[in-house]
């Protein structure tokens, strides 16, 4: 009996494994068919994402100014000194690194979000590290410095240790799967999944949270503030479900991840990624294949 | 009908299909054609022979000589190699016997000199027919074999009353005298072990002795009824480390040499495991006076390619060997170009354990490169070996981060720290006599040094566990690909046939198309999957 019921979930479970979207079909099927290479630099060059999108019209954090190379470090402190809250980050980085984020400007010197102090000469230190590649693998690499993204208080609300962002999975210019990114503790204020950051799954037609998991754990309170995570709306859906659309549109790729956070201006598109993450699909409880061979099915009836 | 020529699906095809041909009519050619044996691919057994010698002296000098066994009929010496230390090395060939000696003018201190071969001795069993007659008139060059001899009193009355209490008056046949003689040393003989010189006679006197004394009773006997035997010195091949040497018998019938081992009853027989080192009644180490000399033989088994094998493979006009010939004459032994033939299976491991299995390693081939090394060091020290230079470049790298250097300037004192690290391990090893961990330092540098990178980036991105895990299951798949790349098996099938290369691109072709579910992606969707679970 014991053995018949497990053949049962197995046999079940086998019916269930061409709806799950694993590594290989991602990039065979998906990332290389529609990402071709040469157009990876729209994701991986952050700057060049940011002039694409621009010149949409679409919005995203005011780039102040770029630094590629050394002799322009010694033009940039009266444009810094007129600045009292910017990010700097790498145009190539990846993961958050290298990436600074100054709050507040005191007596000369910078206060970053964590609160350590940066003089003058620390924050050039850093921007000739990164155009030296110490963030981006050795590669030549710009900093940019732009402007900080203060996010909206319905969302500081769910993520008070950090930035939040939306993660868009869009197929050919059809979105595919959301979820909304929640910096904890325990992720060091980063809205990253695999540190302990909370995942939030949020439903395409009503832009309501319906599933939060930390970790593959399920959770329905954000565990250092107790807020309610669940069937929470988020602000500007209906805008946010066409400024992805849009987004798909300019960048000259078919499978996309796009990040956007939600500030108090209003949506903000942060980065463009094009080798997007399968944990969505955990966290929203349900395979994407099947949404993504409807998109594919639809667009033939179209043609 | 063009445009479907040039599509990729298409092209796919043809290279899939071009490739097995290739491969498919190669093989069939050396099969069928050629007659390779399927059968001689599976490996047999052969030994691993260390004789160590210990030589403390005062500053005289001082001279060791040995006995080295020889390829015959009956066994097979490879791969010899001699580490003098401070000695000069002169092999001489001395009637039937090979004997290495070592000088050295000026001897202080220990010193430790070693001889390695590889042996394969076979299996050797007559049958002797019932109707030979003991020969009266023997050709000249036999006559030194039924001569009396120290320790071997052929003619003593004692001798002669035991040959008639075996036979009466009666003149035996040839396998009567030695059956009888056999059984007698057999069965009314207690075996003793100990390792002095016993003759002939005490032996009988005593009923009782080690294998030298029984040896040379059955000499006695057998040279009493005109039999022309020898004394056969060598060793037992057992796994171990060990002083003692083995002594048996050959006796001279109808042109063969065949073999007797009273001690532990092989009557016309000895098995696989017996190397003969020397013959006649020799001493099997010789040194000076006044020093303090000690030895060790250590054996451990080895599985090679069948003899058979290699033999068909030389013959063949297109044939493997003659091919790595080509190599040899510009410098690259056969044994590096087998390590390099394996590298593509051991990639093929990675690319099964990365793309269907699902595990996360260190570097793409990396595994493979370690395993590759780890063949010279052993598994186990390889591992150890990459761990630890891993983990403390690791930690020079926190360092290094810590100064706030920049990336290639970086990496390159990583670098040379592996360097010096492997330098130092090397030596440490040498030292301490651990001479596989010796060959540490044929692992790819580079690669240690941008793994030890990638360990460190992926520990500060996401913690120590994970970094542990990735290295966990770098390990394993490090012995995965180990355990292919040294099978004898797999070894033998490439070198056999090396268009096999070309069936490895056509399974990578393969896997490279395949969009299946990585296993461990059956655990991190199970809740996807076996929803009835809950």
């Amino acid at each position: 009996m014991k053995l018949q019921q497990l053949w049962k979930v197995f046999r079940e479970g086998m019916q269930n494994v061409p709806k799950v979207m694993g590594m290989n079909r991602r990039n065979l099927a998906y990332v290389y068919p529609n990402n071709p290479r040469r157009n990876f630099e729209y994701a991986n060059d952050k700057l060049l994402t940011k002039r694409t999108l621009e010149h949409a019209g679409l919005n995203i954090p005011k780039t102040y100014f770029s630094v590629s190379y050394f002799y322009e470090l010694t033009q940039i402190e009266a444009e810094l000194r007129r600045l009292s809250s910017f990010v700097i980050k790498p145009a190539s980085g990846s993961g958050g690194n290298g990436i600074v984020v100054i709050v507040d400007y005191d007596e000369g010197r910078w206060i970053s979000i964590s609160g350590k102090e940066y003089s003058f000469e620390m924050i050039k230190k850093h921007i000739a590290d990164t155009i030296f590649g110490v963030f981006s693998f050795g590669l030549n690499d710009t900093a940019i410095i732009e402007e900080r993204v203060v996010q909206d208080e319905r969302i500081t609300v769910l993520s008070p240790q950090g930035l939040a962002d939306i993660r868009m999975i869009n197929y050919k210019g059809k979105n595919v799967k959301a979820m909304l990114r929640i910096a904890t503790e325990a992720s060091d204020g980063k809205a990253n999944l695999h540190q302990g950051g909370i995942g939030l799954a949020i439903d395409l037609e009503s832009g309501k949270s319906f599933s939060a998991q930390i970790e593959r754990e399920n959770v329905t309170h954000h565990p250092d503030t107790g807020v309610v995570l669940l069937d929470v709306a988020i602000p500007y859906w209906k805008e946010l479900v066409v400024l992805c659309e849009a987004v798909a549109e300019v960048i000259p790729m078919g499978y996309l991840g796009i990040d956007i956070a939600i500030s108090e201006q209003g949506l903000v598109v942060l980065e463009v990624n094009a080798r997007p993450g399968i944990e969505i699909q955990n966290i929203a409880d349900e395979g994407m294949i099947e949404r993504l061979e409807s998109i594919e099915k639809g667009l033939k009836c179209l043609v | 009908m063009f445009k479907y020529l040039k599509s990729a699906p298409f092209l796919y095809q043809l290279s899939l299909f071009v490739l097995l041909s290739i491969t498919a009519s190669l093989m069939s050619y050396k099969l069928f054609v050629l007659d390779y044996e399927l059968a001689d691919l599976i490996p047999t057994v052969g030994y691993e022979v260390e004789v160590s010698m210990q030589v403390s002296g005062h500053g005289e000098k001082v001279s060791l000589s040995t006995y080295l066994p020889q390829t015959s009929m009956y066994q097979s010496i490879s791969e010899e190699r001699n580490s003098p230390d401070i000695f000069t090395t002169q092999i001489k060939v001395d009637g039937l016997n090979r004997i290495i000696s070592w000088q050295a003018p000026n001897v202080k201190e220990t010193h430790i000199v070693r001889y390695r071969y590889f042996a394969q001795p076979e299996h050797v069993k007559y049958k002797i027919d019932k109707d030979i007659v003991i020969e009266k008139e023997l050709p000249k060059y036999l006559f030194s074999y039924i001569q009396e001899e120290e320790g071997v009193q052929v003619h003593d009355p004692l001798i002669a009353a035991t040959i008639t209490k075996l036979f009466g008056e009666k003149e035996p046949d040839t396998y009567t005298a030695l059956y009888t003689i056999h059984n007698y040393l057999q069965h009314s003989f207690e075996n003793r072990n100990f390792s002095g010189f016993t003759d002939a006679l005490t032996a009988l006197k005593l009923q009782e002795a080690s294998c030298n004394g029984k040896s040379r009773l059955f000499i006695a006997l057998t040279r009493h009824l005109g039999l022309p035997s020898r004394l056969v010195g060598g060793l037992i091949l057992n796994p171990g480390s060990k002083k003692t040497s083995h002594q048996w018998v050959e006796v001279y019938v109808k042109g063969h040499w065949i073999p007797f081992d009273a001690i532990n009853n092989y009557f016309a027989e000895i098995p696989k495991n017996y190397l003969r080192l020397y013959y006649g009644d020799k001493v099997l180490f010789k040194h000076s006076a006044n020093i303090n000399f000690q030895y060790l033989f250590h054996i451990s088994k080895k599985l090679v390619p069948r003899k058979e094998m290699r033999e068909t493979m030389y013959a063949s006009p297109l044939n493997a060997f003659n091919m790595y010939k080509i190599f040899e004459s510009i410098g690259i032994s056969q044994n590096l170009l087998k390590i390099i033939l394996m590298i593509p299976l051991g990639a093929l491991v990675v690319v099964i354990f990365r793309n269907v299995i699902g595990f996360e390693t260190f570097g793409t081939f990396l595994p493979a490169l370690i395993a590759t090394a780890a063949r010279e060091t052993g598994l186990w020290w390889g591992l150890a070996g990459f761990f630890f230079i891993i983990l403390i470049s690791a930690l020079l790298r926190k360092f290094l981060d810590y100064l706030q250097l920049l990336h290639s300037p970086k990496m390159a004192v990583m670098l040379t720290v592996v360097v010096i690290l492997m330098m130092l391990m090397t030596i440490f090893a040498v030292q301490s006599s651990m001479f596989d961990l010796a060959h540490i330092s044929l692992f790819p540098i580079a690669i240690l040094a941008i793994t030890a990178e990638r360990f460190a980036i992926i520990q500060e991105e996401q913690g120590f566990l994970k970094a542990l895990r990735i290295s966990f299951f770098t390990a394993v798949v490090i012995m995965a690909a180990y355990a292919v790349m040294s099978s004898h098996f797999m070894n033998s099938l490439i070198i056999a046939f090396p268009e096999l290369l070309l069936f490895l691109i056509v399974l990578n072709l393969w896997l490279g198309k395949w969009v299946g579910m990585r296993l461990s992606e059956f655990v991190r969707f199970r809740k996807l999957i076996f929803k009835a679970e809950r």
